[in-house]
């Protein structure tokens, strides 16, 4: 019975070659997605849940509170791991992991020649980080690889990579920054693709202490934070996580000095949440919020689902070609069970060609999807039986979801009226389940369009928006930390400055928009507290203001270069302070740090500017001038020649640091980076779009030829009694243009509500969703339909009526 | 003989006509009086002094597949006046239909010449035959090629909807045209809820609803029983009076009887042309 089933389906299918081809076409691309889809999602549900003890490790992490509200943050200070250790001897393993990212290193070869690296997942990191997570080494012991000063740890590429080999690495020596030896202890298997610690070299925590470089001179700082300095546990099994909270926020109070004791303050952020919260920085900055797990997993089940909808409209469209069959095979004695059995198992078959099919096409495809989102997903996602499940799953699903309704449909003809081949497609009048569904999917595909043209926008907002400084034509360049290397840096401003091409020169610690940033709290106008809120700090020589064109809007820049002679303090500072009047600002003391050397008076205001990226609101800035904390060079080049103005700048730069390693970047490039994971997800989105408005438009393909062949005649007669071809085509046209209006009239205000409930409201900075995306999305929509349906149309309308009528 | 009927009253005439009779027969059938008549072809182009409205000249058709290339109409000349009622016969496959879809501007000939009231339209655009046919010409099937999604009213209605016709003037004509076809209380029924000579006056209603001056029939009765056959053949032989050429494919000589005038078609050509003598 069943092998006649199949004998019967397999036939079907042959015999309607182009509506199998439009069924399974329309279900492999959205079984496609759906897969592609759930490998995101398992993909960005499984980061270390490799660790052996998972449920156990948490994040220390510092809580603070402030006006305005409480923040999260990752970093820690300094003294936190070694004081974990001293107050609560009932942890066993407490591990502080410090990230060094741009170090430089370098290997001697046998033959002399030095090899130079600049690494961005180097750390420092204390061994008992190897006990807690559960990573593979190669070589080298767990235990005691790190336990001692200047010994480093590489994974197996970095050890190929700096040695040619990595079994031939071990008790090597690396140069780190040109001036500390350390030996190769230990080689770690390379970090799998699902890891928040993509560790490719580990120095031990031991060598940071020893050399006690420029940031760790007080070790028994616990008022700074460093958001590169991380701490995890492994919390006892008999301790509770509200327990222990309540014993760090006492920690804190004990630790640290009045007011910061009840401002900042620590709490515990289970491991398991670390890739979900995006509020909490994690090492790789790649966050994948559960909000964004449910929005994109819904998105698959819609595409799924708008595939099995185009299957039900054209296996209903369809069958009243079948009706014969089925008035026959009902007289033979065939019954209602057996005969929706026999439906079902051709869905099965469709189903199952376009689950193939969509494997196939995931394959393919993947690539792309892994360079679009910057991840890695294997390609050998079959060896994986949760895969499998969820291709049977999806078979199974969308068997019953598009099979069930054709299958009673067509189980349920009256054998006479269908022998008679009195059936016909039903436009029927009303509301027919076929228009109903053909709504439904346009909803949903133009609730994906009205979303992403939102995401588009807010996007392309962000990419044009004036920051409030001159951003083009301005090249970062970084420079070697040491202080020999510093004493340089005004021979080489006057070098740089020499050069054709090259128009203005600056030194600061940071670009305007930055990522990195430095922030405090301090007093203002001798006031004997410190304020409640903290400033951005900017350190740049007097050339910055300039250079990026920023506007003073009372007094001016600070005169010198080298020494520290004021302040200059942005608009939302004074704001902050309560100062409506710029001009009254001006001569006013800011000490910071309680440090003599930093209380000098503000000696100009600029207007705001954006310091951070345009999801964040300006914050206050106090800007000063501080030679030793420079790390980039500023290069305003010429729009002519770029290529030799680099050249040029490249050799000087190269001439006056010798063992360093030159890298620049074009300021506009690094901000649009900034936006690199929205913009990522913007892509996909638009190419979810794409692929609901492809399937939809391919049911509505299939349905029109359909519908053409079964009005043919009508088409014939409207022709006789005088019908243009324009008439023609507006009879297909209207019924569909009405459907996707009314599809449209439901989503629009669906659409605009979660975008700005939900999307939108995530940023400050952020555009208000006007009518113009409105009207983009429907006239898209119906151009696209138009296209679809018109071909389909025209070539009905053009056709010879007497063809259409002479069947009599 | 000839005879004409004003309500149940037939006036019967023998010999010679005469021309007081035909003032008489004119005045009746300008008076919408009940008409049917055999009338002597020659006297009834002299009464009414008709012109030409159809003239074809050596009209050929094939039919091309890829190895055979069928002739359906031969040379075919063929010439219909203005308020003429003819009836084309032949045998299956002699060309009938393809002539009646040639003169309904539904397709078009490969040679010869086709005047429609003086103007050449052999060679005539898709677009320009199309509006020619919908101001002129009413078509009548022998299957009523009724839409079964619209209804009597909206079926009736769809001709002039094409050619433009207001709404308000639309409902009158239709109204109008389904009264006299008496098919109005049957206004807002589909077709399917019909009987098949229901169906077929509906068609004529369709068919006469943009008043065209000639009404293309093809069989319009082979789909009924005589008695509802009869009454559509009255239903143009009425129209025929009020001056609308009509054309009409049949294979009933009965049919054929309501005719002025017989082309028998054989093999795309014409092989005789009976005047219905009295």
């Amino acid at each position: 019975m069943i092998k006649n089933y199949l004998k019967i389906a397999w036939r079907n299918l042959l015999r309607n070659k182009s509506y199998a081809a439009i069924n399974i076409a329309g279900l492999a691309i959205g079984i496609a997605a759906c897969l592609l889809i759930f490998l995101i999602v398992h993909f960005e549900t499984s980061f270390d849940d490799f660790h052996l003890k998972k449920d156990q490790i948490y994040r220390v992490i510092t809580v603070n509170s402030g006006p305005d509200g409480i923040t999260k943050e990752s970093g820690t200070p300094i003294p936190l791991a070694e004081g974990l250790r001293a107050d609560f001897p009932e942890l066993k393993e407490v591990a502080e992991i410090f990230r060094n990212g741009g170090s430089h290193y370098s290997v001697q070869n046998a033959n002399g020649s030095k090899k130079k690296f600049k690494e961005d997942d180097a750390y420092y990191a204390e061994p008992q980080f190897y006990s807690i997570f559960s990573f593979d080494w190669l070589a080298g012991d767990k235990e005691t690889a790190l336990a001692e000063p200047n010994t480093i740890v590489l994974s197996r590429d970095e050890a190929n990579k700096f040695f040619g080999d990595w079994h031939n690495a071990m008790g090597k020596i690396v140069r780190y920054e040109n001036k500390t030896d350390l030996k190769v202890t230990g080689i770690l298997q390379n970090s799998p693709a699902n890891t928040d610690f993509p560790i490719k070299l580990v120095v031990s925590c031991a060598t940071m202490r020893e050399k006690s470089s420029d940031f760790f001179r007080n070790l028994k700082d616990w008022v700074s934070t460093f958001s590169a300095n991380q701490c995890y546990i492994v919390l006892p099994e008999n301790v509770s996580v509200n327990q222990f909270n309540g014993d760090l926020k006492a920690m804190a109070q004990r630790r640290k000095p009045a007011p910061y004791n009840t401002t900042s303050v620590f709490g515990l952020q289970p491991l398991a949440d670390m890739h979900y919260n995006t509020a909490i920085d994690i090492f790789t900055g790649h966050t994948f919020s559960k909000q964004l797990l449910d929005v994109v997993s819904l998105i698959g089940l819609f595409l799924l689902v708008i595939a099995c909808v185009n299957f039900i409209n054209l296996a209903t469209a369809q069958a009243v070609n079948r009706s014969k069959e089925v008035g026959i095979r009902k007289v033979l004695g065939s019954n209602r069970k057996q005969l929706a059995l026999q439906f079902i198992a051709e869905t099965f078959i469709i189903a199952l060609f376009a689950a193939v099919l969509a494997v196939v096409i995931a394959q393919v495809t993947l690539p792309f999807l892994n360079q679009l989102l910057n991840i890695r997903l294997s390609n050998a996602f079959l060896s994986d039986p949760l895969v499998w499940l969820f291709l049977t799953a999806t078979v199974v699903l969308v068997t019953l979801l598009s099979g069930l309704y054709p299958a009673t449909v067509l189980s349920g003809f009256n054998p006479i009226t269908a022998l008679k081949n009195k059936i016909t497609a039903g436009r029927t009048r009303g509301i027919s389940l076929r228009q109903a569904l053909v709504v439904f999917q346009f909803f949903i595909a133009q609730a994906l369009v009205i979303g992403t043209l939102v995401v588009v926008y807010q996007m392309q907002y962000f990419h044009n928006k004036s920051l409030g400084f001159n951003k083009d034509a301005i090249i970062n360049v970084p420079f070697p930390g040491d202080s020999i290397s510093r004493l340089k840096l005004n021979t080489l401003r006057d070098e740089l400055i020499r050069q054709p091409g090259v128009r203005e020169v600056s030194y600061s610690s940071a670009s305007p928009s930055d990522i990195s940033n430095w922030d405090s709290d301090f007093k203002y106008d001798n006031a004997p507290q410190q304020t409640k809120f903290n400033a951005y700090l900017k350190w740049a020589d007097t050339g910055y203001f300039k250079l990026y064109g920023l506007k003073f809007i009372a007094g001016g820049p600070y005169k010198s270069n080298d020494s520290f002679t004021g302040w200059v303090v942005n608009q939302t500072l004074l704001a902050r302070l309560g100062v409506t009047d710029p001009e009254k600002a001006i001569g006013k003391y800011i000490k910071l740090w309680d440090d003599p050397h930093k209380n000098q008076q503000i000696l100009g205001v600029v207007k705001d500017f954006n310091v951070r990226s345009l999801k964040n609101a300006i914050p206050p800035v106090l800007m000063g001038s501080w030679k030793d904390v420079y790390q980039k060079i500023n290069i305003k080049i010429a729009p002519q020649n770029i290529h030799q103005t680099l050249a040029g700048i490249q050799k000087t730069w190269n001439n006056t640091f010798p063992d360093g390693i030159y890298e620049f970047q074009f300021l506009d490039k690094k901000i649009a980076d900034f936006y690199k994971s929205e913009d990522q997800l913007s892509q996909l989105y638009e190419i979810f779009a794409g692929i609901a408005i492809f399937i939809s438009c391919l049911g509505l393909y299939g349905l029109i030829s359909f519908m053409v062949v079964q009005r043919i005649k009508e088409v014939g007669i409207r022709k006789t009694l005088g019908a243009s071809v324009g008439n023609i085509v507006y009879l297909f046209s209207k019924e569909f243009t009405l459907l996707i209006i009314i599809a449209f009239a439901v989503s629009a205000p669906i659409a605009w509500f979660s975008m700005n409930k939900w999307f939108l409201q995530n940023y400050t900075y952020r555009i208000t969703i006007g009518p113009d995306i409105f009207l983009l999305a429907i006239f898209a929509s119906v151009c696209i339909a138009w296209l679809t349906v018109g071909y389909k149309a025209i070539r009905a309308a053009l056709a010879n009526p007497v063809i259409s009528l002479r069947s009599e | 003989m000839y005879h004409f009927r004003t309500g149940s009253v037939l006036k019967t005439y023998s010999g010679q006509i005469q021309k007081h009779h035909i003032i008489l027969l004119i005045n009746y059938i300008q008076n919408g009086m009940h008409f049917s008549g055999k009338l002597n072809y020659r006297s009834f182009y002299q009464i009414k002094n008709l012109s030409t409205m159809i003239k074809i000249t050596d009209l050929e058709k094939y039919y091309r597949t890829e190895e055979v290339e069928t002739v359906a109409l031969n040379k075919l000349s063929i010439e219909v006046k203005k308020g003429e009622f003819v009836a084309i016969m032949g045998p299956s496959g002699c060309g009938k239909s393809t002539l009646l879809n040639i003169l309904g501007m539904l397709d078009d000939p490969d040679e010869g010449s086709y005047m429609f009231n003086g103007i050449e339209v052999a060679h005539f655009s898709e677009r320009k035959r199309a509006d020619l046919r919908k101001h002129n010409i009413g078509f009548v099937f022998q299957s009523f090629n009724l839409i079964d999604e619209l209804t009597v009213f909206e079926n009736v209605e769809l001709p002039l909807i094409y050619t433009g016709v207001p709404s308000a003037e639309r409902l009158k004509r239709v109204e109008e045209v389904l009264t006299k076809m008496q098919i109005i209380h049957r206004r807002n029924h589909y077709p399917q809820q019909l009987s098949g000579g229901q169906q077929q006056r509906v068609a004529i209603a369709r068919a006469v609803v943009n008043k065209p001056k000639l009404i293309l029939a093809d069989e319009p009765t082979g789909n009924l029983d005589s008695g509802n056959g009869n009454e559509v053949m009255d239903l143009l032989t009425e129209l025929n009076a009020q001056g609308t050429t009509i054309v009409m494919v049949t294979h009933s000589e009965h049919d054929a009887r309501y005719s002025d005038r017989i082309i028998r078609l054989l093999d795309g050509q014409t092989v005789i042309e009976n005047m219905m003598n009295l």
